[in-house]
């Protein structure tokens, strides 16, 4: 009896420091979901960045860029096949990304050249851009569109859920010339190696 | 005995199965997920439902409701519309050519400033009108009260407040005066009245039945104001703030005279065919050029843009 309450005790004791954990795993959990509490499956804020108002600009301050966002969505390919497309564009000015899509054989390519141009009409019409050609890609990327489910009948009665690929892609053109890569001499480069072989401390030494 | 060692073996055996998760969970603290309670009936597998059948289409759902012998009353999709004010300018206000540009000392000056009123017999008519459903009315005082409302209404779109706007302004003249610019910011400023605000022309049309009246005046006025429009980045597109412009315009009031309740609105500007052209966009516009057939060539040289005809447009 008596070494069945101590029993009960104990197994008390761990329930308490276990829910303890409980607890903290859970506060834990409550802290990591505030890094993403407004975001649903619904919400377009791709485009919403399109409705941002800058106060005027004062006369000497440099002339501000036009940044123009436009997205495609439910594009009926993969998102890791359109990322390859995606990647080589990134930087490139709007007139070369577009002959470049141009003569792509992908089915992405196609659907990218179109997706350009109409941001391209967007810019000038609406955002007050000067020159069409002087607008380069900073940001290019696709997404995970939402999937569709099939079954996918395999041998002995087995089967496999076949998912209905789609995805977005997302651009964001902005006004001037594209940016210059910066370019390291190998004698620069080899400087910085060897300045960060001196940088080193060592601890406990004499 | 037995009991305590059943409470103590019940305790032992939830402790344990929560222990097991826990004890996974303590392991990878990295990805708290949810806590899943052991249940036996718990669905774990998914079928995507099956895209072959689409559901038989129904025949006529009134058809089988009126077999059934429900009867439905008859529906009258209809929406009552209320129309606040008329869809133009009537009859509009020709404005004699260089009406601003002569001095009052010149003898055609001194002829145009001795225009009155009352040499349009239809306007007096329409004044006539007016003064039956409004009593304060009196061309006198109109005219400032028109400027006023002017004033207001420009700065409440530079506010771009749309309750006041819409008071001042009719619903023909909101979209007109708002339209592309709801990502711009605009700085409008009224500096002075050169001269001081008349009325010129008088009309009363009615619209779908008879009886229906609105009442529009055309007021002239001359004044000084200062535009600037920034696009959405804060870059100036049009005008300057320190520069102002003396400007003539032909404004149209409107109210819609058999509703108590109504007041006299902003409907629209008239922009006379002499009028001088306005300041350019600082921005690079490309003009479409000619329309060439296959064989032909583009010839910069000989090629003339083709101006706009100057007509008397309202706005």
């Amino acid at each position: 009896m008596a070494a069945a309450m101590r029993g009960v005790a104990f197994i008390r004791n761990i329930v308490g420091s276990l829910h303890l954990r409980l607890q903290i795993l859970g506060g834990t959990s409550q802290q990591l979901s505030c890094l993403h509490t407004s975001i649903s499956l619904d919400s377009k804020h791709w485009e919403k960045n399109n409705r941002k108002v800058y106060p005027p600009q004062l006369l000497d301050e440099p002339r501000r860029p036009a940044e123009v966002y436009h997205s495609r969505r439910q594009i009926k390919y993969s998102k890791d096949k359109l990322w390859y497309l995606a990647k080589m564009i990134r930087g490139m000015s709007i007139d070369e990304a577009i002959a470049q899509l141009e003569f792509n054989d992908k089915k992405g390519a196609k659907i990218m050249k179109e997706v350009l141009l109409e941001a391209q009409e967007m810019a000038v019409k609406n955002h007050n851009v000067e020159y069409k050609s002087n607008l380069y890609l900073a940001e290019s990327f696709s997404g995970k569109g939402k999937y569709l489910k099939r079954i996918r009948y395999h041998g002995r009665g087995m089967f496999g859920i076949m998912d209905k690929v789609y995805c977005h892609y997302f651009v964001k053109l902005v006004e001037g010339l594209p940016p210059k890569p910066e370019q390291k001499t190998s004698f620069d480069q080899a400087k910085d190696y060897v300045q960060s072989l001196k940088n080193r401390t060592i601890i406990h030494s004499l | 005995m037995a009991t305590s060692m059943m409470r103590t073996f019940g305790a032992l055996r939830s402790v344990t199965c929560s222990s097991l998760k826990n004890a996974e969970l303590a392991l990878d603290v990295r990805h708290p997920g949810p806590l899943f309670l052991p249940v036996r009936t718990k669905k774990r597998y998914f079928i995507p439902p099956a895209v072959g059948l689409k559901g038989k289409k129904e025949e006529n759902p009134e058809a089988m409701a009126q077999a059934a012998g429900i009867v439905f009353r008859q529906q009258y999709f209809e929406r009552p519309i209320n129309i606040a004010c008329s869809a133009g300018v009537f009859d509009p206000y020709i404005p004699p050519e260089g009406d601003a540009r002569l001095s009052a000392l010149s003898k055609e000056g001194l002829k145009q400033r001795t225009e009155q009123i009352r040499q349009s017999a239809a306007s007096q008519l329409a004044i006539r009108k007016i003064k039956e459903h409004d009593s304060e009315f009196s061309t006198k005082t109109f005219a400032e009260q028109a400027q006023e409302i002017f004033v207001e209404a420009h700065n409440a779109l530079t506010h771009f407040n749309r309750e006041m706007l819409h008071s001042l302004v009719t619903e023909r003249c909101y979209p007109e005066m708002t339209r592309g610019n709801r990502y711009k910011t605009i700085r409008w400023r009224f500096v002075e009245s050169l001269e001081p605000p008349r009325v010129v022309h008088a009309r009363c049309p009615e619209m779908v039945t008879k009886g229906n009246l609105y009442g529009q005046v055309t007021v002239r006025m001359h004044s000084k104001q200062t535009i600037a429009i920034y696009d959405r980045f804060g870059r100036l597109m049009l005008g300057s703030e320190e520069q102002p412009k003396d400007v003539l315009e032909y404004l149209v009031i409107e109210r819609h005279l058999i509703n108590p309740y109504s007041r006299w609105r902003l409907h629209g500007k008239i922009v006379p065919s002499w009028a001088p052209p306005k300041d350019p966009v600082i921005k690079t516009v490309a003009i479409p050029g000619p329309e060439l057939n296959p064989w032909e060539e583009y010839d910069a040289l000989n090629y003339k843009v083709p101006k706009p005809a100057s007509i008397q447009w309202n706005k």
